[in-house]
This record gives structure tokens, C-alpha cells and sequence, in this order.
């Protein structure tokens, strides 16, 4: 809550200023049964109609002024609000692309997406009706208090007497429900989980049949929110009449003891009306609180959601964050050594005391097993995250002074997964490059062997590809993919088998291309003839690498490497031989 | 200070009827303009009340209750008037104590009724939403596929969620306040013209302005709400897709592009929040200033009535604290009136949703197929995405039952689009595909897909164990069945290995394990669902070979006596099927068996050799 209030302060002229405009319409409305209580003990009582018109001539004016001021108001608190619910999806944007991939793998994507939107909401909402309804609850209280007392002091502190037992309740009830909304919050993460993970995986759901299935999950899911829900908003419920009750016992005190004052002599009739008209008012006041209670609890749950997500520790290391200002890489060599990683909160470790050298220019091909670590590896080199122990080096400075920014302007990067955004073709490949010129844009999709696809298609490079790219094929989607990775003309590429959809004839083709840039490639693959032409190959088995050299060595004493062969060259591989 | 002050002014003021102008609208699809007329809102009311009708019962009891706190708030300040009249003005007498005591009743029976009717519309309410919230998301899953091609996913999350949420917190207290708001209205405007005609017609006077001033303010909300609500659901859109792309984000350092891309989005819903949040907030602020307003003329009018004796004290006191009851509903039907327009934009969004058309309904006459045999006919069949080019032109083959089919050609060739039309995600332009001698068209959807196993080509795993990642192809299957899943699959002896085994937890990034594994798994869930046909689309393209040969062995189980399309290219995948498809550019251009193909020496040739050429 405090951090919201600090992200509030940058707009604290208009929120005073809206602050300010309610005050005025405030006082003006405060003043209205003073007012009458003049027209009616100076006007009616002494038969003066000339005052009588005086004072409403007073009221018609100070209408017009509350009037104003209330327009005027609603420009600032809108402006205070929407600037802060800006503000706080800016610095929460801001901070989850901060975050390292260890550290953002820690909050389920749903939850960064419910804080962004629904949490910032809730508390943009809360912040605008704050600043022109919540303050307004206390200080119409505050000041019907201050009039009543001002009129009649022994009646009015009649009314006063209500307020500690209401202050003391609403607190209660806040705190209360602060904690039940915020499992209200949780449990839309759940459900927006559910919601997330059916849209990905639809067509596995359709072809499985099991529509029904999801739809109970869902159901259970979203029976819990309700639950919930019902459960926060009962408890919130329970203000409203009661506040109402104490305040009624109030003017029923106040009758009462007004009764007998006025009996005495010591209050004229103009005073109880007054001080009842107040005690309304008072009550009128508060019946807006059960709503503000529940948007004030909510918006509380909400902001400790996003303080939070802010609060977290970015993961970045002092010493990446003091690395010097090195330009890119220039040269592309790639040196680990001793390297051990394990992902976190894991019990064993995916990379063991790897060690290998790669010159510049040079083509590396990793090969393994399904999960002996080869993915795992790239993710070290792109710094995805960051190794346990060892060293790694790239043009012979140990990464971990690099400028991440400038590391990864070097390299291209080309995942298992196709990844493509909401947009045109030209702005998929375009994203690795910032102002790439058309000509760029083609260049690479040539060398991805993407090109010609691209022009056949009726929109040429301004095809619109929808979420992932459904219209596309497969192989077509990796190849955009790794156009994306070249037009950065990298220093050092990497390729997580993103040939695997790739036809014989096609990357053979890509292949080539990639030799004539001169870039060190590090080329995960599951086909031999990749790893043909490759200077260095890597064998990964469970996470250590039992062996390295080129083709001629690995089958010269390597068994894996030979079996590996077999699997695909097999029976065949001497007919292929003669092909040769 | 003047800069601070006068920025609130510099927001662009937004532009004539729906048109705060949508830069950069990337989004497909979503660009259907609003057209936020009134006979839209009826209907959109009109379903809301279907959803609340399934609680009539309850809501009559409500609406009861409503009755009785509104004749209560109607009491409450009747008999103070009266107090004031009679004992502290006049001469008072005995049932002094008597009449407190009645109003203490009053006063208690209301707060205890408005309790009561809070707590069953919280209830009716929420079941509402939620019954949306699932009608919704039962209708996502009928939709066809194509829908979701065009969709951004967090763009229909926002309309789960953002849009809903605006329903339920208007059903939740603006339901029964625009009740009880009218019931009051009505009750104060009757006693008000029995206690003096002539300040009533006075306190009318303001209805006029109000009317005016109401048709002012929500002909611009109503728009705005609903430009808010999309640019919400845009912004939610371009989140869900950057945080599910984190990696490469990461990997290509474009924090600095996508927070900038943010912004603008940012922006624009700061832009249409701004306006949508001000001039509705004119609302209570115009109902106050009339209610100040009727308040000053009562006062003047009544002052100088009572001062001729028309009326007395009392009846001005009375009179001004109905002004403000009689102000307050409305007041109050306003402050509604706001948050109404926003859920109704909301619900209109959860609606546009609902309308879509569902994948052409089976027909009635639809076969629901037992047990079917595989045998599986394309006869030239023609199909195109979008009406455009044809993806697949004139196919035809036959398929015997328990034939190993595989599919082989360049990327692009329209190999997974065959595989849709047969699984009838999309359904062909011309020619028939029949399984079994029945036209798949006249078999019902989930029928046909029941029959079928599939491995696609992104393997997606739920959040929740492997076991029940596996156990989603047969849900009622033992855990011997699921581990024996596994182990044809290959699978067994990498699951074993993890801390937790089939019990560990795979979360949405699946880190921990690996693509390949996640295949492995897609595959034993495959096998687990024993069916009649089985698609593999690139299933193994992830895996190494070495893995691939151990789990070729329990493949070539599973495939015999199935009818199987196999989608690959690795050559020794291909060369043991019976028929092997090759495609380019959406022709059937060869088919027969890896024999007969390298002896007609066409594409399959070529491939095969140019496997070779690389050495």
C-alpha cells in the first residue's frame, strides 16, 4: 500500500487539487442545514420573508460553486488515476522484462498477467473513487460532527459518541477483508491458468476428445472463485447496516435528549432539526461505505500483489549490472570451463563439468540423447541462465562482465519451439534488428530459404501471421524463425534443432548459406549429416560431455557417436557411400 | 504547480462517436467497430436477465426485500417530520417513548432487511458470472479451429476475465440499488404530493436538467466504456504474448522494444480510461449540483410558505430530506447507470464471443461410430485456408485398414494439412474423405476423433504431474497402464530418474525437462489411448535416433493392426510404411512403397538420394 501511495505522489498536485475541489463542494453541502436553521429561526419564526430569500439567494450560488468544483474535480481524479494505473503497468512491465529467466520462470505467467491488468485496475479504480468519494465519507463525518457540535454542543456530542465504535468496525472489517480478497486474486490466477493453458493446447484437446473434462476443471475452478468471492463480498456486506443502525440509535438519542432540552429551555427547535438533519446526513454518508469497504479492501489485496511482483529481486548479479560498457563481440570464440549448472529448484544437475574451446568461425555441432543437456547448454551461452560453476568465456572475457545488452546484439538465437509474435512477416524477421531496411529483411529470409515461400504468399512480407502463426506451416515458421536470428548478422549463431521440421533438400540449402556467413554456429541436431561438416562436435550424454572432435575422431573411438551413425546410416550407410 | 495542474487539460479530447483512433491495430480480427446503440443494450440486457433468471425464486425474495427496506427508508424520515411536529413543536404527550420506540424498530428491521437482501444478491450474482464464465469457456471449445488462428489468446482471457469481472461488480450492488432507487423514487414522489403539491412540483423542476445532462454524459460513456474495455483486452493480448515469449525476448535483448511497444498500449488505454473515468464521473457530481439546487428552492419557497402559514416547519424538513432521498436513487440509479454502461460493455465482449458461429453443428442424423475398422478413402479432395490459394488441390488415396501411411515432402508441401481435414479441424473445399465407407461429415466430430489418437507437432503438456499428462489420453487408466505407456514409449526410464518421478509437477515452461522428453510423453500418451487411428505428425522430430530405434521397436507394435499416418522425414522412419504420400506444393505427385518409389525414380528419388548428397 505504501509503495502505491509513493507511485501516487508524482501526481499529488492533481490529487490535491481534486482534494481540494471536493472540499469545496463539501463545505458548501456542510453549510446547506446551517442555512436552514437560520431560514427557519430568523425567517419563519420572525415572519421576516426578506431573509428567507436572502439566504436561499446563498444557497442558489453556493450550488453553482459546489457545481463547478465538482466538474473540475472529476478532470484531476481522473487524471491522478489513470496517470498512477499507467504508472504502476509501466514499472511492473518494466520490472517482469528485468526479471532473469530464472527469476521470471518463478510467477506462472497467468499471475504477471492478472497483476498487470485486473490488480492495476482495482487499484486505479479505487484511487479515482478514493479521491472524490472515500475522503469524502470521513470529512462529511468529521465536519456534520464539527456543525453539530458548533449548533447544539451537548446534542452534537451525542453524534460524536457513534464514531469510535464505526472507525473501529470499518478498520476490522478492511483488514478482514483484505486477506479474503486476496484469495479471490489468487484464485483468478487459477482460473485465468486454466483459461491460458486451453487456449495453447486446444487442438490437443479436440483430437483427444476431452472437452468435458476441461470444462469440469474449469468449472471446479471457477466454483472456487465464487466461492470466494461470495465469501469477501458477504463479509464487506455486513458494514452497510450496521454502520446505518448505530448512526439511526444516534437521532433516536438525539430526539430523545433534544426533547428534553428543548423542554428546558436550553435548545430551540431550528438546533434539533439541524442536528438530526446532520445525524442524516452522517448516515447517508456512510451507507457509501460498504461499497467503498469492498473496493478499498480489494484494491488493498490487489496493491500487496503488485508491491510484490515489484519487490522482487530482479535476479541481475552486481556484476552484471557493473559490467563494462564493452561493445559487441567481435571475434565469436567460445570457451567453457569446469561449467556445472542445475536449474533451480531442481535436486540434480543438467550440465557437468563441461569443458571445450571453439574458435572463431568455427561450426559446432552438439549431440545427444533426449535430455542429456544440450539445450541446456545454449541457454548458458545466451546467459538464459547463469552457470553454478567454471567459467565461461567469449572472445576470452568471462561472460559474466559482459554487458548482457551487447552479448546478446551478437548472437542469434533460433529456439526449439517457434516463437512468433502478433503481426506482419516483415516485423517477425524485422524484430532482430531495430530499423531493418527491406533489403535486410530479404537478405535474410534468402539465406533462411524462406524468401521464395514469402513472396508466393498473396500479401508478400506483409502477411499478417496470427498467434504462433497458424497458417504457416511447421517448417516455414522455423525458417522465419531463423531469419529473424540472421538479419542481426551475428557473431555467434545458435541453433537449438531448429531444422528438425526442415526437409532434406531445404537445409542442406540453409546449411550452406550459413557456411558463407562467418559466424560460429552451434548447431543442436539429431541428423548425422549435420554433424558431418562440422569442425567440432560435442556429445552430450546425461549431462556430461563424453566426448569432442570431428567426425573422423568421434568415429574412430567414440561407440555412442558410431551407434548414433548406424541409427541412420545403418544398412544404408554404404549404399550411400557409394553414391558417394 | 501550473504545469501539474493544467495537465489534466492536455488530454486530447477524444474524437466525434467511436473513433479514439486505434494505431497500429495488429490485432486480426478484433477491428469490428462498436456500435453502442440502445437496441443493443436491450439485448444485451435481455441475455444478462436470461443468465439471472435461473435464480428467479431467490430474486423475487430479493426483490421483496427490497420492497420492505425501501417502504422502511421511506418511514425513517416520515416519522422524524413527525417528531418534530408533534413533540418537540406541539404538545408532546405520553406515547413519546411509545413512538421512539417504534421508529428503534424501524430503523432495526431495515438495516436487518438490507443485510438480508445484500447477502442473496451476492449469491445470485456470483452464480451468475459464473455460469457465464463457463457458458464462455464451454463455447471456446466448440468453436472451430480457425477462431483461435485469428485470436490473440490473452485478448480472449481479457474477456474472461476484465470483462466479466465488470459484470459481477455491477450485479453485486447495482442490481438491487437500481431497484430500490426506483422504489424509493417512486414512494418519496407520492408522499411528497400528498404533503404539498406545489413543493414537489418545485423539486421537479431540477428532472428536466437531469434528463438532459444524463443524455449528454452517457452518450459519450457509453462508447468510451467500450474502447476502454478493448484497449484492456489489446494490452492483455500483447502481455500474454511477450510473457509466453519471454526466451526470446531474452535471448535477442528486446526488453527495451517490447517495454516501448508496451507503452504505447499503455497509452492508449490511458487515453480512453481517462475520458471514460471523467465525463462519467460528471454523473454524480451534475445529480448533486440539481440536488443542491432543488434543496436552495425548497428552502427559498418553503420559507416564505410557512411564513404564510401554507405549510408548516415541519413539512419543510421533511421536504428536504426527501429532496434528497428523492435525489439520492437518483443519484444513485446515475453512479449504476455508470458502472451498467461498463458492464454492459463488458458483457457485450463476453456475448461477441458467444455469438461466433460453433464449428458447423453435427448433424442430427450424425453417426456415432462404436468401433470402426480404419480403412480410410481421400478422394479429390481440395481444401484452401481463407479461400486463398489451395493448400491441398485433388488428393485422392486409399488407405487399407492397419496400413502404416507416411506422408513425406518439402516444408510447405501441405503434409499437416492433410492431417487437419482428416481430424476435421478444417473441413475440405471439395472432393470426400471417408473412413470406413462413412463420409467423415456424417460422423460426429468427437465420435470420429475418438477413434483417433494423435501426436502432434508442438507436444503441449497441462500444468499437473506426468502421470496425468500421460493418463489424458485414457482417463480411467491404471497407473500399470500409464507406466506401460511409458515404457513403450521410452519414456519410463527418463521419468524414473526425475526427483518425484510420475508424480513431478511440470509446470507451463515445462523447464526441467526436455522438448525431446516432452514428445516421449506426447507418445506414451498416444499409445495409452489405443486407437484405431493414429497420427503422428514430425512426433519424433525432436528426439535423437538412437532413442528413436528403441522406441521405433514399440512404435511398429503400436502401428500394427492401426491404420497410421506418419508425418517424418527421417527416411528410415518412412521406408518400413506400406504407402508412402509424397507431396509438394499441395499435389499428391507419387505414392506407393519405398521400393516402387525408387525405381519410378520422381521426387521420393531425389529425396532420398539427396540424404546422401550431404556427405
Amino acid at each position: 500500500m505504501k509503495q502505491i501511495a509513493f507511485y501516487l505522489k508524482k501526481y499529488r498536485a492533481a490529487a490535491i487539487m481534486a482534494i481540494f475541489l471536493m472540499l469545496v463542494e463539501l463545505t458548501v453541502e456542510l453549510i446547506q442545514p446551517l442555512l436552514i436553521s437560520q431560514i427557519i429561526d430568523d425567517g419563519i419564526t420572525l415572519q421576516n420573508g426578506s431573509v428567507v430569500l436572502l439566504w436561499s439567494g446563498i444557497l442558489v450560488g453556493g450550488t453553482l460553486i459546489a457545481f463547478g468544483a465538482g466538474i473540475l474535480s472529476s478532470f484531476y481524479a481522473a487524471h491522478a488515476s489513470q496517470s498512477l494505473g499507467y504508472d504502476l503497468r509501466e514499472k511492473l512491465y518494466g520490472k517482469v522484462q528485468s526479471f532473469t529467466y530464472a527469476v521470471f520462470n518463478r510467477f506462472a505467467t497467468s499471475s504477471l498477467i492478472t497483476r498487470l491488468t485486473n490488480d492495476v485496475t482495482q487499484v486505479q479504480d479505487t484511487t479515482f473513487m478514493g479521491l472524490r468519494f472515500m475522503l469524502r465519507v470521513p470529512l462529511v463525518v468529521i465536519g456534520s460532527m464539527i456543525m453539530a457540535l458548533v449548533v447544539h454542543a451537548e446534542l452534537g456530542f451525542l453524534l460524536l459518541l457513534t464514531v469510535p465504535a464505526l472507525f473501529l468496525f470499518v478498520v476490522w472489517i478492511v483488514k478482514k477483508a483484505a486477506i479474503l480478497f486476496k484469495k479471490v486474486q489468487q484464485r483468478l490466477d487459477t482460473v485465468n491458468g486454466v483459461m491460458q493453458e486451453n487456449m495453447t493446447g486446444m487442438r490437443l484437446i479436440r483430437v483427444f476428445v476431452r472437452r468435458e473434462q476441461e470444462a469440469a476443471r474449469f468449472a471446479r475452478h471457477s466454483g472456487e472463485l465464487m466461492q470466494s468471492s461470495t465469501s469477501a463480498l458477504r463479509l464487506t456486506e455486513i458494514t452497510l447496516p450496521f454502520i446505518v443502525l448505530i448512526m439511526n440509535a444516534g437521532i433516536i438519542a438525539v430526539l430523545w435528549f433534544g426533547h428534553l432540552e428543548i423542554r428546558a429551555g436550553s435548545a430551540t427547535t431550528g438546533e434539533v432539526v439541524a442536528i438530526v438533519n446532520y445525524s442524516l446526513r452522517t448516515a447517508g454518508a456512510l451507507s457509501a461505505m460498504s461499497m467503498l469497504v469492498s473496493a478499498f479492501s480489494r484494491a488493498r489485496a490487489s496493491a500487496q500483489r503488485i508491491s510484490e511482483a515489484l519487490a522482487t529481486d530482479s535476479g541481475q548479479t552486481d556484476a552484471a549490472q557493473t559490467a563494462r560498457k564493452t561493445g559487441g563481440i567481435s571475434e565469436g570464440s567460445v570457451e567453457f570451463e569446469n561449467v556445472s549448472f542445475q536449474y533451480p529448484n531442481t535436486d540434480a544437475p543438467v550440465l557437468e563439468d563441461i569443458s571445450f574451446k571453439v574458435s572463431p568461425g568455427q561450426t559446432v555441432a552438439i549431440l545427444g540423447a533426449t535430455g542429456s543437456g544440450k539445450s541446456s547448454l545454449m541457454q548458458l551461452v545466451l546467459r538464459l541462465y547463469e552457470e553454478d560453476q567454471g567459467v565461461i568465456r567469449i572472445d576470452g572475457r568471462d561472460v559474466r562482465e559482459l554487458d548482457t545488452l551487447h552479448l546478446h546484439d551478437s548472437i542469434g538465437y533460433v529456439p526449439q519451439e517457434v516463437l512468433l509474435f502478433t503481426g506482419t512477416i516483415r516485423d517477425n524477421i524485422a524484430w532482430g534488428l531495430d530499423n531493418a531496411s527491406l533489403e535486410q529483411i530479404m537478405e535474410s529470409a534468402k539465406s533462411a530459404q524462406i524468401h521464395d515461400t514469402i513472396e508466393q504468399l498473396p500479401n508478400g512480407y506483409d502477411t499478417l501471421l496470427g498467434q504462433r502463426g497458424v497458417n504457416l506451416s511447421g517448417g516455414q515458421k522455423q525458417r522465419i524463425s531463423i531469419a529473424r536470428a540472421l538479419i542481426r548478422k551475428p557473431a555467434i549463431l545458435l541453433l537449438d534443432d531448429s531444422t528438425s521440421a526442415l526437409d532434406v533438400r531445404t537445409e542442406a540449402a540453409l546449411l550452406k548459406a550459413l557456411n558463407d556467413m562467418s559466424c560460429t554456429t552451434f548447431l543442436i541436431t539429431q541428423k548425422i549429416s549435420s554433424t558431418l561438416n562440422a569442425d567440432l562436435i560435442l556429445l552430450l550424454d546425461d549431462g556430461h560431455l563424453i566426448a569432442q572432435g570431428n567426425h573422423e575422431q568421434l568415429m574412430e573411438n567414440q561407440s555412442l557417436y558410431r551407434r548414433i551413425f548406424e541409427s541412420q546410416f545403418g544398412e544404408e550407410g554404404s549404399h550411400v557411400g557409394s553414391v558417394k | 504547480m501550473w504545469e501539474a495542474l493544467s495537465e489534466p487539460f492536455r488530454h486530447r479530447q477524444p474524437k466525434a462517436k467511436g473513433s479514439v483512433n486505434v494505431v497500429n491495430q495488429a490485432t486480426a480480427g478484433a477491428g469490428k467497430r462498436p456500435k453502442p446503440k440502445a437496441k443493443d443494450w436491450k439485448v444485451t440486457l435481455k441475455r444478462m436477465w436470461h443468465y439471472l433468471s435461473h435464480r428467479k425464486g431467490r430474486l423475487i425474495l430479493v426483490l421483496l426485500m427490497v420492497l420492505m427496506s425501501s417502504a422502511l427508508t421511506l418511514l425513517g424520515p416520515y416519522m422524524i417530520g413527525r417528531a418534530i411536529d408533534h413533540y418537540l413543536e406541539g404538545p408532546g404527550g405520553t406515547p413519546w417513548l411509545l413512538f421512539l420506540s417504534g421508529l428503534a424498530a424501524v430503523y432495526l428491521l431495515n438495516s436487518l432487511v438490507s443485510w438480508l437482501q445484500n447477502i442473496w444478491m451476492i449469491a445470485i450474482a456470483q452464480e451468475t458470472v459464473y455460469r457465464m464464465r463457463v457458458d464462455l469457456f464451454g463455447h471456446l471449445h466448440r468453436l472451430p479451429i480457425p477462431f483461435f488462428a485469428k485470436r490473440q489468446r490473452g485478448e480472449l482471457m481479457s474477456r474472461m476475465t476484465n470483462d466479466i469481472d465488470n459484470v459481477s461488480s455491477t450485479l453485486n450492488s447495482s442490481a438491487i440499488q437500481v431497484f430500490s432507487s426506483i422504489l424509493i423514487l417512486v414512494g418519496t414522489v407520492i408522499v411528497m404530493l400528498l404533503l404539498s403539491p406545489l413543493l414537489t412540483v418545485l423539486t421537479f423542476l431540477v428532472v428536466p436538467l437531469m434528463a438532459l445532462g444524463m443524455k449528454w454524459i452517457t452518450r459519450r460513456t457509453g462508447v468510451l466504456f467500450k474502447e476502454r474495455q478493448r484497449n484492456l483486452g489489446d494490452l492483455n493480448g500483447y502481455i500474454e504474448e511477450t510473457l509466453s515469449g519471454q526466451r526470446i525476448i531474452k535471448a535477442f535483448s528486446q526488453e527495451e522494444r517490447v517495454i516501448r511497444e508496451f507503452r504505447e498500449r499503455n497509452e492508449r488505454i490511458k487515453l480512453s480510461g481517462f475520458w471514460a473515468q471523467t465525463i462519467s464521473g460528471f454523473i454524480p457530481k451534475l445529480m448533486n449540483g440539481l440536488n443542491n439546487l432543488s434543496f436552495a428552492v425548497i428552502a427559498g419557497v418553503g420559507g416564505i410558505l410557512a411564513i404564510r402559514d401554507v405549510i408548516t416547519v415541519g413539512v419543510i424538513v421533511i421536504f428536504v430530506e426527501y429532496a434528497r432521498q428523492f435525489t439520492r436513487p437518483l443519484n444513485d440509479l446515475a453512479n449504476q447507470w455508470n458502472t451498467l454502461l461498463s458492464a454492459i460493455a463488458g458483457a457485450e465482449r463476453v456475448f461477441e464471443v458467444l455469438d461466433e458461429e460453433v464449428e458447423a453443428k453435427d448433424e442430427s442424423s450424425a453417426l456415432s461410430l462404436q468401433s470402426i475398422q480404419g480403412a480410410v478413402v481421400f478422394s479429390r479432395v481440395s481444401f484452401s485456408y481463407d479461400k486463398g490459394e489451395e493448400t491441398l488441390s485433388d488428393i485422392s488415396f486409399e488407405v487399407q485398414p492397419g496400413e502404416t501411411v507416411a506422408i513425406i515432402g518439402p516444408t510447405g508441401a501441405g503434409k499437416t494439412s492433410l492431417i487437419q481435414l482428416l481430424s476435421r479441424f478444417y473441413e475440405a473445399d471439395s472432393g470426400t474423405i471417408t473412413v470406413d465407407g462413412h463420409d467423415i461429415s456424417s460422423i460426429k466430430r468427437e465420435s470420429l476423433r475418438s477413434h483417433m489418437a494423435f501426436v502432434l507437432q508442438d507436444s503441449f503438456l497441462f500444468e499437473g504431474t506426468i502421470r496425468d499428462n500421460i493418463r489424458y489420453g485414457k482417463l480411467d487408466a491404471t497407473d500399470e497402464e500409464v507406466e506401460a505407456a511409458a515404457k513403450l514409449a521410452n519414456a519410463h526410464s527418463f521419468i524414473v530418474r526425475l526427483s518425484g518421478g510420475y508424480d513431478k509437477v511440470l509446470h507451463g515452461d515445462g523447464s526441467g525437462i526436455s522438448q525431446g522428453q516432452k514428445q516421449l510423453l506426447a507418445i506414451a500418451r498416444a499409445i495409452l489411448a489405443d486407437p484405431a487411428i493414429l497420427v503422428l505428425d514430425e512426433a519424433t522430430s525432436s528426439i535423437d535416433t538412437v532413442t528413436e530405434i528403441k522406441i521405433q521397436e514399440g512404435l511398429q507394435r503400436l502401428m500394427a493392426g492401426r491404420t497410421s499416418f506418419v508425418i517424418a522425414h527421417r527416411l528410415n522412419t518412412i521406408r518400413r510404411a506400406d504407402q508412402i504420400l509424397v507431396l509438394k506444393d499441395g499435389c499428391l505427385l507419387e505414392m506407393g512403397s519405398h521400393d516402387e518409389l525408387l525405381t519410378k525414380r520422381g521426387l521420393y528419388n531425389d529425396l532420398y538420394h539427396g540424404y546422401g548428397q550431404l556427405q
